[in-house]
């Protein structure tokens, strides 16, 4: 919880107290630097994502340190979280012929799924993707990649050419047709990559705001009890809608840079 | 049009389509609105035409269409 909403459950409004709901806000997203590195503010969600790395390098580390055939333990985790990444998201967009990228692929899920699910961690409490940053520091990673696999594999001019001339239009309606083609291809995909998954954490955050901090404003011994146990009994419940929409939105950016990969080395055409 | 659907050969008509082309048409739709809605804009500015800006969208939005048109029946 932000610093906002700690000073507005700390200072005990209540319904019928004379002070009205502490709505949370855009101001919620925003913290005090905990520290300062050579003039960079280092902010929580800053160590959230530092943190989201070092869990997955420690956990995959440990896990494949000494591979065994017959796996156990946190191998057998890791291998099933490898396999599900492999069979669930990359082979169903590239096929055998995408296993190099699994890698990459591997670590863009973890990496924002457990981002994601820092919303949900108790004390911790916010996604580090709810900030426009990592998204689009991710989605710039992501554009990168596809477009520079995609220049290795036709050339540059290929690559250009499949970019902006639409697959089964007729000639004469290019013109027309070949800006909207390179538009989409290269800004919407990447923007729209980004704000998915930014704007999905944001609204679910904010929403568990919401009804928490109505639990706590509500909560008085009048007809509010009743008001506060509602909102309370919601607040459960769109955390459970929160786990599934932490995994969903990982899956989503997976599943797509997938697809980019796999429409950059498409051959046929 | 070969990886999509299904992996290494040509789209198994029986599979469903990959979630990524769902993706591709609504970024056609988001782009060609925004790219026709921004020349529309300018033209409107520069004329003062303001119906320049809308008819501008609307041609984004038919060739939106059009490509996911074009797309969905070559594959």
């Amino acid at each position: 919880m932000s610093d906002v909403s700690v000073m507005t459950t700390a200072s005990g409004c209540h319904l019928f107290s004379g002070c009205g709901y502490p709505a949370p806000s855009i101001a919620d997203f925003y913290f005090k630097p905990i520290f300062t590195v050579g003039g960079i503010a280092i902010t929580k969600p800053v160590v959230l994502a530092v943190l989201a790395g070092a869990i997955i390098l420690i956990f995959f580390y440990v896990a494949f340190r000494k591979p065994k055939l017959v796996p156990r333990g946190t191998q057998n985790l890791g291998e099933l979280g490898v396999l599900f990444v492999r069979d669930q998201i990359m082979r169903q967009q590239l096929g055998k012929k995408g296993d190099k990228y699994l890698p990459f692929i591997v670590a863009i899920f973890f990496f924002v799924w457990i981002m994601n699910v820092f919303s949900l961690i108790p004390l911790i409490q916010f996604p580090a993707t709810s900030k426009i940053a990592f998204p689009a520091g991710l989605a710039l990673v992501v554009w990168v990649t596809y477009i520079t696999i995609g220049m290795r594999a036709k050339g540059p001019i290929g690559y250009f050419k499949q970019m902006a001339v639409p697959e089964g239009a007729p000639w004469w309606i290019l013109p027309l047709l070949s800006p909207v083609e390179l538009f989409s291809n290269i800004l919407v995909r990447p923007f729209t990559l980004a704000i998915r998954l930014f704007a999905n954490m944001l609204s679910g955050h904010l929403l568990l705001l919401v009804f928490g901090l109505a639990s706590w404003y509500l909560l008085s011994l009048s007809i509010g009890l009743l008001f506060a146990a509602t909102s309370f009994l919601l607040t459960i419940i769109l955390t459970g809608l929160e786990v599934l929409i932490t995994a969903l939105q990982a899956f989503i950016f997976a599943t797509l840079t997938s697809f980019y990969i796999a429409d950059a080395t498409e051959t046929s055409h | 049009m070969s990886a999509r659907g299904a992996p290494g050969g040509g789209r198994d008509p029986s599979q469903p389509r990959s979630p990524g082309e769902g993706w591709t048409f609504l970024s056609y739709m988001i782009g060609g609105m925004a790219l026709y809605g921004f020349l529309g804009w300018l033209a409107a500015r520069w004329t003062g035409w303001p119906v320049l800006f809308p008819v501008g969208m609307l041609v984004g939005l038919g060739s939106a269409i059009a490509l996911i048109i074009f797309r969905v029946t070559r594959s």
